[in-house]
């Protein structure tokens, strides 16, 4: 790693960027990845696991610049997009557990004791994932007025409750639904999780969000996964159903409180 | 990302959606040790701003992010 010297002391000059952790990923497909500085990705290794990382510019990557550059948007998409890539590529050749975004060390021989210090930790979070990949379900509900529905205008006050007693009403029923069709994929996948419902102001998706949920799919099941999506969409025709998919298991490689290591 | 284009199920554009991914890359879940953070020099120092940034996306509110441009 480059170094320079200032006031009699040695600073290195790069910083290491951590992408995701597997166990043994130091296969001929790691040479020529490039991270998020555009610097080659690497394996290091210790405790029987290798961890991926890159050196990257330890200015640039620092605590002074980063949370600013992280709070662009272009520069939040680009770092993100090439964080993704590599840990996509990793998890395509086999079981990893990727590492949340901006996770830095100083140098190599940190990483290596950073996967000393957490080897149970890893490797029950490798065995939790292999041969399995996550997939993100979106429900929103289906509000855009038919044409030639007209817009009803209620012409007294006991019409406008009676109007939006059964708007709450389908409300209610498309959470429902969309609470279902979760409980139903839930059952054919390994684990799973819900998140928040996306921001429309960030998602630029005015449709209201009814589920945000992801799974954790056994690759050997992934064909009757992916299948029974739409076959459940179609019993719900008032919702809208978005598939996304195969993620790396970014939202299941933790490690649950309580659970075995 | 793979596309599933049954006709019940919107299709996908081929890249993930950054909304999506950050929904992954920040979000609770991933391996680390602890908190986001930044370890250098030995020092591990937390990345307020980067919760910030977290905070902003979850709960919606005014934040350093410009909500005014479509994702994709």
């Amino acid at each position: 790693m480059r170094s320079r010297t200032v006031g009699g002391w040695i600073v290195a000059e790069r910083s290491v960027w951590l992408y995701a952790v597997g166990a043994g990923l130091d296969g001929a497909w790691v040479d020529g990845l490039r991270g998020v500085d555009g610097e080659p990705v690497r394996p290091v290794s210790a405790a029987g696991l290798t961890a991926l990382v890159g050196a990257v510019d330890r200015e640039a990557f620092g605590v002074e610049q980063l949370p600013a550059r992280l709070d662009d948007l272009d520069q939040l998409a680009t770092i993100a997009r090439a964080h993704h890539r590599v840990i996509r590529v990793a998890a395509d050749h086999q079981a990893v557990a990727p590492a949340r975004l901006a996770t830095l060390y100083a140098d190599f021989g940190r990483v290596r004791a950073m996967l000393a210090e957490h080897a149970a930790v890893f490797r029950a979070a490798l065995r939790r994932v292999d041969g399995r990949h996550e997939w993100g379900v979106k429900i929103f509900a289906d509000t855009e007025r038919r044409p030639g529905q007209p817009v009803d205008r209620p012409a007294s006050g006991t019409a406008y409750l009676r109007q939006r007693r059964n708007s709450l009403t389908a409300r209610e029923a498309a959470l429902a639904a969309a609470g279902e069709i979760h409980a139903d994929l839930a059952g054919s996948a390994v684990a799973a999780r819900q998140r928040p419902p996306q921001d429309p102001n960030l998602s630029g998706d005015r449709r209201r969000m009814l589920l945000n949920a992801t799974y954790l799919v056994d690759d050997a099941g992934r064909e009757a996964f992916v299948a029974r999506v739409p076959a459940v969409a179609r019993e719900h025709p008032e919702l809208v159903v978005e598939l996304t998919g195969p993620w790396p298991p970014y939202s299941f490689a933790a490690v649950e409180e309580g659970e075995p290591a | 990302m793979t596309v599933s284009t049954p006709p019940e199920v919107q299709p996908l554009p081929a890249e993930a959606s950054l909304v999506d991914l950050l929904d992954r890359l920040l979000g609770t879940g991933v391996v680390v040790t602890g908190e986001i953070t930044i370890s250098i020099a030995g020092v591990d120092l937390v990345y307020v701003s980067l919760n910030a940034l977290l905070s902003s996306v979850r709960a919606g509110g005014p934040g350093p992010v410009d909500y005014s441009r479509r994702l994709r």
